[in-house]
C-alpha cells in the first residue's frame, strides 16, 4: 500500500512549498498588494476636503494629465532619470570592464569593495556633498577662483545637470555590479577566437564583448532608471525645490495638500509610465537574449 | 596602450566617487562657519555640539530601533521566501515570488504613498512601528536575494543525508542547514539594517511626529549654522560603516574558511 | 569478471527477504517514472540497480530510502510495509553520490552523526566513530576538517556514517562515479571485502555495467522505469534476455538469422558466414528488437586461428578489417565471407604471437553454444 491521500498530500512538495513562503507572501499581501489596490481604488475616488467619497470617477486622471505643470514634472522626471541612466551607465561600463577584464582575479572583489564603500553611508549626506561641491561659493568654484580661470564663480546649483550628476554618483554601484557580473560570464575563449579569427581588438570589443554584456548594461539600465525618476531628496536639495520631480509633486499632493484621490492618481501614473518603460527595456533585454543564442 | 588609459579613467573614477566622502572630514574638522574654501583652523567644536545635541541622539536611538526590528523581520521573511523558492516547486511560485520582490522596482514614492493612504484608512496611528513595517516591505527583497545565494548553494542532499541518519526536519534545518547558510543570513541581517538605517522618504512619511536619522539630518539641512555639525556626523557615520563592513568582511571570510567554500567575492 | 563475493555462503534462495518491492509506480505529473516494479533482494546481498540515465534506478533506490514516495504498490523492508515511515525511521542508510559530508564538521563529527539519539555515553560514542573509521581505513583522521578531504577519503567517510548506525539495508547512489578510473577500481574491491566483513545488504546504484559486473551478487538491469533483466553477473553477461541488455552489458556482435526449424528442445538456424547450425532452446530465448531474428555473441568466445592451429569446434573464413592494439589485447574487427557488416574479436596478446595486419586472410573459431539468439 502506498501512503494514504491525506499523509501525501501534507509531504507534497507544494504543500510544503505553500506553508514556508506563507509567512512572507502574507506580508507582501497585506503590506504591498493591499495598499497598491487602495491607492489605485483611491486614483479612481472623489475628493471631498478631509474625507475621500468612494464616487468612481475618472476625474482625478483628467486633471492630473491635463495639468501642464503635472505634466512638465512628469516629462522633466523622465528626462532627468533618463539622462542620469545613460551618464551613469556610459560612466560605469568602462570601471566594469576594466576591473572584470583588467585585475587579477585575487583583486576584483577587493576592487568591488573599493566602488561600495562610498554607498554605505548616508544617502541625504551624500547629496548634500554635491551642494557644497557644485555651490556658489563650494568646492569647484573655489578651485577655478583660487587658480584665476574665472573671476566670476558659476552658478551650477539648480540646474538638471547639477540633479544628474548627484544622481550619476549615488547610483554609480548599481550600475557597475549587474555590467561586471555580465562581463565575467563571458567565455573568455570566445574573444580569443574572435581575435584568431583576424579581427582586432575593437571589432572583437563591438561585435562580441558588447552584445554578450548587453543583459547587464540592460539590468543596470532598469536598476538605476526606476529609482532615479522617484527620488525626492535630489530635487529639494540640488534642485533647490524649483525643479521638483514626481514624487515631490505626489508628496505634496498626499501629505502637505492632503487630496488623496489626485496624489493617488499621480502616484499611479507615474508607476505607468515607469512600468511602460521598464517594459520596453525588458522586451529588449528578452531580444538581446535570443538574439546571443 | 589601453590598459593604462583605462587605469587612468579607473583612478578618475574612484575620485569621483570618493570627493564627496573625502570632504567630510575637512569641513568637519574646519574651524569655519561656512562651508567652503579657503579652511579656517582645526577645531573639534562640531564633534562635540554632535555629541551634546540631544535631539540627535533620540533620532539616532530611533533609527537604530527601526533598523534593528527591519533587519530581524526582513532577514526572518527572507528566510523563508528563499527556502521555499530555492528548495521547492509549487504551482505559481513565480508569481508570487513577483509579488515579494516588487519593491526592488518600485520607486520609493508609491510604496510610501500606498502604505500611508492604506494606514490612515484603517485608523493606525504613524509611529516607529509603521516606519519598521515599511522598511521591513522594502528590505525583504535584498535580504532573499542574498539568502537566494545563500540557500542555492546548499547542496540538497546534506539535508537529505542528515534526515537519512536519523534527524527530524526541524532538527535537520537547525544542525545542517542553518549553521551553513550563517553566512548569508549575517550579511542579509547587515544589508537590511543599513537599508532602514539610511531610508528617507518611507520614514519621512510613515514616522508622524517622530523623527528617524535620516528625517533629522534633512531637516537640519536648511540651516546654514547646522551644517559644520552635519559635517561631523557624516563623518560619524563613515567611520561606522567602514567598521561594520570590516567586520561584516571579516565574519564571511570566517565562515568561508569553516566550510572551505570557495572565495566568490565580497558582500554584493 | 571476478567474482569475489558470491563465494562460500548460503545461497541466496534460502536466504530472508530483506527488500520486496510489489507492483511499485510512481508518477511525477504525467511522466510515468516507476512502471510496475516488482523484486525481492535478499539478506545480505550485494544488489545492484543498472542501467543508463534517466531509467528510474535512483528513484527506487530512493523509495527504499523513503525519500521518494511512491504512487502505488508497496516497498517492504524486512517484511514490514514502508509506505508511513519516514526516512529517519527506516532502517536504512544512504552513501549520497555527492557523499554529502557535512562541511562544517570534523570528520568525527560527521561519522558521529547519526549517534546524536544514541542513549551510549559520550565515550562509548567516540569509541564506535574510531572503530567505523579504522573500518574503512581512515584509523586518526576524527579531528581533521571534512572539507579538507580527498574525494576517496569523503567516499569513506560516508560509508563510516552509514554503516556506523548498522542499518538493515545501505543503499549506495552512484558512490564511486565522481572518482578516477584507479581509486575507483580499488574502492570496488574494498566495498566487497567491507560487504562481506558486516554482512549488511548492499543495494547500489550504478549506470557503470562494469562496476556492477565486478561487484554484485545479482544485477536489475532497468530501461524506462521497468526491470528488464534482474540475474546474477555470469547469467547476464552469457544470456543477456534482450538485445537492449545486450548492447547495454559488454560488447556484443550481432549477424541477421534465419530460423529454419524447432525440434526436440533445439532450434535450426542458417547464419551469413557461419553456415547451417543449431542452439539449445535455452539459448533463444531472448528477445529481438525488430522483427528479424539475430545471434549474438561476445567479442571473447571467437578465435582468430593462426597458422597450423586447430578449431575446437567450427571455424569459418575472414579477412581482418581493421586492428585496434590495446597492450594486453587486440580487437580485430573481421568481415566473415559473404557478409558486409564486421564482427569484433578480442584476442589476449600473448608472448611470441604477432598482431595480424589489415587485409590478412584467416579463419575464425567458433562455438554455436556460446550464441544467443534473440527472437
Amino acid at each position: 500500500m502506498a501512503a494514504s491521500p491525506l499523509k501525501r498530500w501534507a509531504r507534497s512538495e507544494a504543500v510544503n512549498g505553500y506553508m514556508m513562503i506563507s509567512p512572507t507572501l502574507i506580508y507582501a499581501i497585506l503590506l504591498l498588494a493591499a495598499p497598491l489596490v487602495t491607492l489605485v481604488a483611491y486614483s479612481f475616488f472623489t475628493d471631498g476636503y478631509l474625507v475621500v467619497i468612494p464616487d468612481l470617477t475618472t476625474a482625478n486622471y483628467a486633471e492630473a494629465w491635463s495639468d501642464p505643470i503635472f505634466r512638465s514634472i512628469l516629462l522633466r522626471s523622465v528626462i532627468v532619470s533618463g539622462l542620469v541612466t545613460l551618464v551613469t551607465v556610459v560612466l560605469a561600463f568602462p570601471i566594469a570592464y576594466f576591473i572584470s577584464f583588467h585585475v587579477p582575479a585575487a583583486k576584483k572583489s577587493r576592487w568591488l569593495f573599493l566602488i561600495t564603500i562610498p554607498f554605505w553611508t548616508s544617502y541625504l549626506i551624500r547629496v548634500f556633498q554635491w551642494k557644497v561641491i557644485l555651490n556658489y561659493n563650494g568646492v569647484i568654484n573655489s578651485i577655478l577662483t583660487g587658480l584665476g580661470l574665472t573671476d566670476h564663480p558659476l552658478q551650477m546649483l539648480n540646474s538638471i545637470g547639477a540633479i544628474s550628476i548627484t544622481l550619476a554618483h549615488a547610483y554609480a554601484p548599481f550600475a557597475i555590479l549587474p555590467i561586471f557580473v555580465s562581463l565575467e560570464k563571458i567565455d573568455r575563449s570566445l574573444l580569443e577566437a574572435g581575435l584568431d579569427l583576424g579581427e582586432n581588438r575593437l571589432l572583437t570589443f563591438w561585435r562580441v564583448t558588447l552584445p554578450l554584456a548587453m543583459p547587464g548594461v540592460i539590468g543596470a539600465v532598469m536598476i538605476v532608471f526606476i529609482p532615479t525618476i522617484g527620488d525626492y531628496v535630489t530635487p529639494e536639495l540640488i534642485g533647490g525645490g524649483k525643479l521638483p520631480m514626481v514624487a515631490n509633486v505626489i508628496y505634496q499632493q498626499l501629505l502637505k495638500i492632503d487630496n488623496k484621490p489626485l496624489g493617488s492618481a499621480m502616484a499611479i501614473s507615474a508607476m505607468l509610465v515607469v512600468a511602460a518603460v521598464a517594459l520596453v527595456f525588458l522586451f529588449l533585454n528578452r531580444r538581446f537574449l535570443r538574439g546571443s543564442k | 596602450m589601453k590598459f593604462s588609459s583605462l587605469k587612468g579613467y579607473a583612478f578618475l573614477y574612484l575620485v569621483f566617487l570618493y570627493a564627496p566622502i573625502v570632504l567630510l572630514p575637512v569641513f568637519a574638522f574646519n574651524s569655519g562657519t561656512i562651508i567652503a574654501f579657503p579652511l579656517k583652523g582645526f577645531t573639534l567644536d562640531w564633534f562635540r555640539d554632535l555629541f551634546a545635541n540631544q535631539t540627535l541622539g533620540l533620532a539616532l536611538k530611533n533609527s537604530l530601533i527601526i533598523a534593528v526590528s527591519t533587519s530581524i523581520l526582513s532577514t526572518t521573511l527572507g528566510v523563508f521566501a528563499a527556502r521555499a523558492s530555492t528548495r521547492f516547486k509549487f504551482p505559481g511560485k513565480t508569481g508570487v515570488m513577483g509579488l515579494i520582490m516588487l519593491p526592488l522596482v518600485l520607486p520609493e514614492i508609491i510604496i510610501a504613498s500606498s502604505l500611508l493612504v492604506v494606514l490612515l484608512a484603517v485608523g493606525m496611528p504613524l509611529s516607529l512601528f509603521t516606519v519598521i513595517l515599511g522598511h521591513t516591505l522594502m528590505a525583504t527583497p535584498y535580504a532573499i536575494a542574498v539568502l537566494n545565494a545563500a540557500f542555492s548553494s546548499l547542496d540538497r542532499s546534506l539535508e537529505e543525508a542528515a534526515y537519512d541518519l536519523g534527524e527530524t526536519k526541524w532538527s535537520t534545518f537547525r544542525l545542517i542547514i542553518l549553521p551553513l547558510v550563517t553566512p548569508g543570513i549575517i550579511s542579509s541581517a547587515l544589508m537590511s539594517f543599513t537599508i532602514s538605517l539610511d531610508e528617507f522618504i518611507v520614514a519621512f512619511s510613515l514616522a508622524g511626529k517622530e523623527t528617524t536619522l535620516p528625517i533629522y539630518i534633512f531637516s537640519q539641512l536648511r540651516f546654514p549654522k547646522q551644517i559644520p555639525m552635519i559635517m561631523a556626523l557624516g563623518t560619524c557615520l563613515v567611520v561606522a560603516s567602514i567598521v561594520l563592513l570590516a567586520t561584516a568582511e571579516y565574519f564571511r571570510r570566517r565562515g568561508l574558511a569553516k566550510t572551505g567554500a570557495k572565495d566568490t567575492g565580497g558582500f554584493l | 569478471m571476478s567474482q569475489l563475493n558470491a563465494a562460500a555462503r548460503a545461497p541466496l534462495d534460502s536466504r530472508a527477504k530483506m527488500i520486496e518491492f510489489h507492483e511499485v509506480h510512481k508518477y511525477y505529473g504525467d511522466y510515468h517514472a516507476l512502471r510496475g516494479i516488482s523484486a525481492t533482494i535478499r539478506e545480505g546481498e550485494f544488489f545492484s540497480l543498472l542501467g543508463p540515465s534517466g531509467c528510474g534506478k535512483t528513484t527506487l533506490l530512493r523509495t527504499i530510502a523513503g525519500f521518494e514516495d511512491i504512487s502505488s504498490g508497496a516497498v517492504l523492508i524486512d517484511g514490514k510495509d514502508m509506505s508511513d515511515v519516514a526516512p529517519n525511521k527506516r532502517p536504512t542508510n544512504m552513501v549520497f553520490q555527492s557523499y554529502a559530508i557535512f562541511p562544517h564538521l570534523t570528520v568525527g563529527e560527521n561519522v558521529g552523526f547519526g549517534l546524536r539519539r544514541d542513549p551510549r555515553s559520550k565515550a562509548e560514542k567516540a569509541k564506535a566513530v574510531e572503530e567505523a573509521l579504522e573500518m574503512v581505513g581512515l584509523k586518526g583522521y576524527g579531528a581533521r576538517a571534512a572539507h579538507a578531504l580527498s574525494g576517496g577519503q569523503r567516499q569513506r567517510v560516508a560509508l563510516a556514517r552509514a554503516l556506523i548506525l548498522k542499518p538493515k539495508v545501505l543503499l549506495l547512489d552512484e558512490p564511486l562515479s565522481a572518482l578516477d578510473k584507479k581509486i575507483r577500481e580499488q574502492m570496488q574491491v574494498e566495498l566487497i571485502k567491507l560487504q562481506r566483513e558486516v554482512g549488511i545488504t548492499f543495494v547500489l546504484v550504478t549506470h557503470d555495467q562494469e562496476e556492477a559486473l565486478v561487484m554484485s551478487d545479482r544485477i536489475a538491469v532497468m530501461f524506462e522505469g521497468e526491470i528488464a533483466q534482474l540475474a546474477d553477473p555470469e547469467t547476464l553477461y552469457r544470456r543477456p534476455n534482450s538485445r537492449r541488455v545486450a548492447d547495454f552489458i559488454g560488447v556484443m556482435n550481432f549477424l541477421p538469422a534465419q530460423i529454419l526449424g524447432e525440434a526436440a528442445g533445439h532450434v535450426q538456424l542458417e547464419v551469413g558466414g557461419l553456415g547451417r547450425f543449431e542452439v539449445t532452446e535455452e539459448q533463444a530465448s531472448a528477445r529481438a528488437s525488430g522483427a528479424e531474428p539475430v545471434v549474438g555473441f561476445r567479442p571473447e568466445t571467437l578465435t582468430i586461428l593462426y597458422e597450423g592451429q586447430q578449431a575446437h569446434d567450427r571455424e569459418a573464413p575472414a579477412t581482418i578489417d581493421e586492428v585496434v592494439y590495446y597492450g594486453d589485447m587486440t580487437y580485430y574487427d573481421v568481415k566473415l565471407d559473404g557478409v558486409d557488416a564486421p564482427v569484433r574479436i578480442s584476442m589476449r596478446n600473448v608472448f611470441g604471437r604477432p598482431v595480424l595486419d589489415v587485409g590478412t586472410r584467416t579463419r575464425v573459431a567458433w562455438s554455436a553454444g556460446a550464441l544467443v539468439l534473440f527472437r
